[in-house]
């Protein structure tokens, strides 16, 4: 450790990878914390978890009672064992016995992105409520046609305020904190949206995953969605290769430069059918078609294409923080990753045994040892994420796990289950842990984890 | 790889019967590690202490599976290997995942999704599908005298382009349309063959199936209950493998060996080395 810092000191290592070395050293040693615990006051399945954008301090669950809570993952409201472990009880919570609270379970609740004045919740009573933190009161409502599943707000948006919320209706409706209205309605899957995800390289394209196994890549500057992920179309390994990337990129430039209905319609279902026929599919197929086809809107023509990317309920999405790739975790018991830019499946085998399949799962993801977090029933499972192997296993949960959220800057854990608990796992053994050692007359001798 | 010789040979001799073979050296379990190292082949069989198999390449491994096969001969059914089994017998799963592609897209194999509910996958090799479809083109001959033609096209246009395990239909027509004029009867003709089916999935789109599998299929999910019954009812539920292996299942023709690696590909056992030997045992997670 003292070699390390002074590889720094004299320039040996640049200070990025001093940084970073740290960082994977303590994620690679996560375990249940035995030193911070929160204290839950949820009676419900803890569904949905996440640590705010602006300080990393704040976190907000959602429970399937009704409630909602934010914690303070920095500072403890009281200790126990002489000052060892340290107990967060809850900053504020919302509940059913709030003259504003929802009615049914919370499925997700996630931060207003700029700042942590506002939180938004989604319910199964039909409702999106946006709280303000300071009063806990409920200033705007949105109804919506259906039980909501989740709801995200983009990270990166400059000019936008949308709330993205899929419900169990087929329509992915954006609701504007602005001006209290829906402001866009994308149509195109064909059953309910569990999942929804805004991209982290762009503030106008939105992801989502539907019942009927279809993830779809929404621009909201224009009509109907862009790409539909379908599961056999696939690159081996990162990128392409130059030869079939072009022959991709020129159905794909074909498709954009062209205005016209007809064109759209050629290459859509040259795409579909010619996805592993790169070189040349026939024009005879689509002059059939284009008989047989009404004549639809341009935006409408992705309501044809039927492609799917998972043999089930696509239950979780995360994009990765550089943009690039999206994880997709089906109700196939399998976690898919794409490709953003070509839309193809890079055909990693994900190590996962069994998934939750009827309940949407959130996934998290850490840069530097590229890993994936993934629930799986009752453990939460690390996975390299360009290998694929389980890296890491975390047992701890009495029943099955639905979310896992990870706070980079303390390079902690939060993991939350129907066991009603909210779980935090971190870096065992501490820089400070290892100088305070001989100060520490009593030493926590519990070991909660194996 | 000097290796490979050994079971290749003795592939050829086995023609599908199980053999002994000879040991060479320890295999350490499915860590061993490195293709670039020489591997040996300790290939469990009646009374054989330890059954080990990991393969280096996936093509090996498929060729050696397909091998291995049970002869069933009332189910005229060609060797196929699921993809879970392919996942227990080589290390890498992403590379297994790619390779396999890479064989679907250079039409070495077929891939088919079985209607069991689990993702479930069964590989051919495309040489023994053909035969199999043209079986069935000859059989169907004799019985009926028109429309025949439908699975010459059916050979010719759509398993050479469509490489996928599902077809929508209005491709399917399109394609069998590059033949010949195509009617709804001559698409239920090929349904009766058994060489589409439809899955509860999605209402329009086919999916390719392998001809007369059904009494297989029952074969492999009642093989899968039996098995994981049997080890369920022990008191630490897990068996030692050579033990296991000894046993004959009641419901399934399928082999014992070829139900164990599909659960442990599958990740319902999984196995760990003891003082003893391996032991299988059903995994909780």
């Amino acid at each position: 450790m003292w070699q390390a810092i002074q590889a720094r000191e004299t320039g040996r290592t640049p200070c990025n990878s001093f940084a970073n070395q740290l960082k994977s050293r303590r994620i690679s040693s996560l375990q249940l914390s035995n030193r911070k615990d929160f204290v839950s006051p949820h009676r419900g399945a803890v569904n949905s978890l996440q640590v705010d954008l602006t300080e990393g301090r704040y976190l907000l669950s959602g429970a399937s009672d009704g409630s909602a809570a934010v914690f303070d993952t920095q500072r403890a409201t009281d200790s126990e064992a002489s000052g060892l472990i340290e107990k967060h009880k809850c900053v504020f919570s919302v509940d059913k016995g709030h003259e504003h609270g929802h009615r049914f379970a919370v499925s997700s609740a996630v931060w207003y992105p700029i700042d942590t004045g506002l939180f938004v919740t989604g319910s199964f009573d039909h409702l999106i409520k946006v709280w303000d933190t300071n009063t806990a009161q409920a200033v705007v409502d949105f109804k919506m046609p259906g039980k909501v599943y989740r709801t995200a707000m983009s990270s990166l948006a400059m000019s936008h305020t949308l709330i993205a919320a899929g419900t169990e209706d087929v329509q992915v409706r954006l609701c504007d904190i602005a001006s209290g209205a829906f402001s866009h309605t994308l149509s195109g899957h064909r059953d309910g949206v569990m999942s929804v995800e805004w991209s982290t390289s762009s503030e106008w394209v939105l992801y989502t995953g539907g019942c009927d196994g279809a993830i779809r890549f929404w621009d909201i500057r224009r009509a109907g969605c862009f790409r539909v992920l379908d599961q056999s179309v696939t690159q081996l390994g990162v990128r392409p290769p130059i030869l079939k990337h072009s022959a991709v990129s020129t159905k794909v430039s074909a498709e954009k430069s062209s205005s016209g209905a007809k064109n759209r319609l050629k290459t859509l279902q040259s795409k579909h059918t010619g996805s592993q026929n790169m070189k040349g599919s026939s024009s005879a197929r689509p002059s059939v078609e284009k008989a047989r086809q009404k004549r639809l809107h341009p935006g409408m023509l992705s309501t044809l294409d039927r492609a799917t990317a998972h043999y089930g309920v696509v239950t979780g999405l995360k994009a990765t923080n550089d943009g690039m790739y999206l994880l997709s975790a089906g109700s196939d018991s399998r976690i898919r990753l794409w490709d953003t830019q070509s839309g193809c499946n890079t055909l990693l085998n994900f190590e996962t045994g069994r998934l939750q399949t009827s309940k949407a799962i959130q996934m998290a993801t850490s840069d530097d040892p590229a890993l994936v977090f993934v629930p799986c029933m009752k453990t939460v499972k690390a996975f390299g994420m360009w290998s694929g192997r389980t890296t890491l296993m975390f047992r701890g949960h009495y029943e099955s796990v639905n979310t896992c959220c990870f706070n980079s800057t303390d390079q902690e854990l939060y993991t939350s289950g129907a066991d009603r608990q909210i779980l935090v796992w971190s870096p065992g053994g501490s820089v400070e842990g290892e100088m305070d050692q001989d100060e520490e007359a009593a030493e926590d001798k519990d070991n909660w984890s194996d | 790889m000097k290796n490979i010789t050994n079971p290749e040979t003795s592939v050829a001799a086995a023609g599908g019967k199980k053999r002994r073979r000879e040991e060479e050296e320890e295999v350490g379990g499915s860590h061993a590690a490195n293709e670039d190292e020489c591997f040996s082949l300790r290939i469990g069989f009646c009374g054989y202490e330890e059954d080990e198999l990991t393969f280096s390449d996936t093509s090996v491994a498929l060729r050696m599976m397909r091998a291995q096969f049970p002869r069933i001969d009332q189910a005229s059914v060609p060797p196929f290997i699921l993809q879970s089994q392919l996942y227990s017998s080589l290390n890498d799963r992403t590379q297994v995942d790619r390779e396999l592609e890479r064989l679907r897209r250079d039409k070495v194999v077929r891939v088919f999704k079985l209607n069991t509910g689990q993702d479930d996958h069964a590989i051919i090799f495309l040489d023994d599908y053909l035969y199999q479809v043209d079986r069935i083109a000859k059989r169907m001959e004799e019985n009926k005298q028109s429309d025949t033609d439908i699975f010459k096209w059916f050979k010719e246009h759509v398993l050479d382009s469509k490489l996928e395990p599902s077809i929508a239909h209005h491709e399917l027509c399109s394609l069998l349309a590059l033949g010949g004029k195509v009617k709804d009867a001559h698409i239920t003709l090929l349904i009766n063959a058994g060489l589409l089916t439809r899955q509860l999935i999605d209402p329009d789109m086919y999916w390719f199936a392998i001809p007369s599998i059904g009494k297989l299929w029952k074969a492999l999910l009642q093989g899968r209950k039996e098995l994981l019954s049997l080890l369920k009812r022990k008191r630490h539920k897990e068996m030692f493998l050579a033990e296991l292996e000894k046993r004959r299942l009641r419901y399934s023709p399928l082999d014992m060996r070829f139900h164990i690696r599909d659960l442990i590909g599958s990740g319902h056992l999984k196995t760990f080395q003891t003082t003893s030997g391996l032991v299988v045992r059903v995994s909780n997670d």
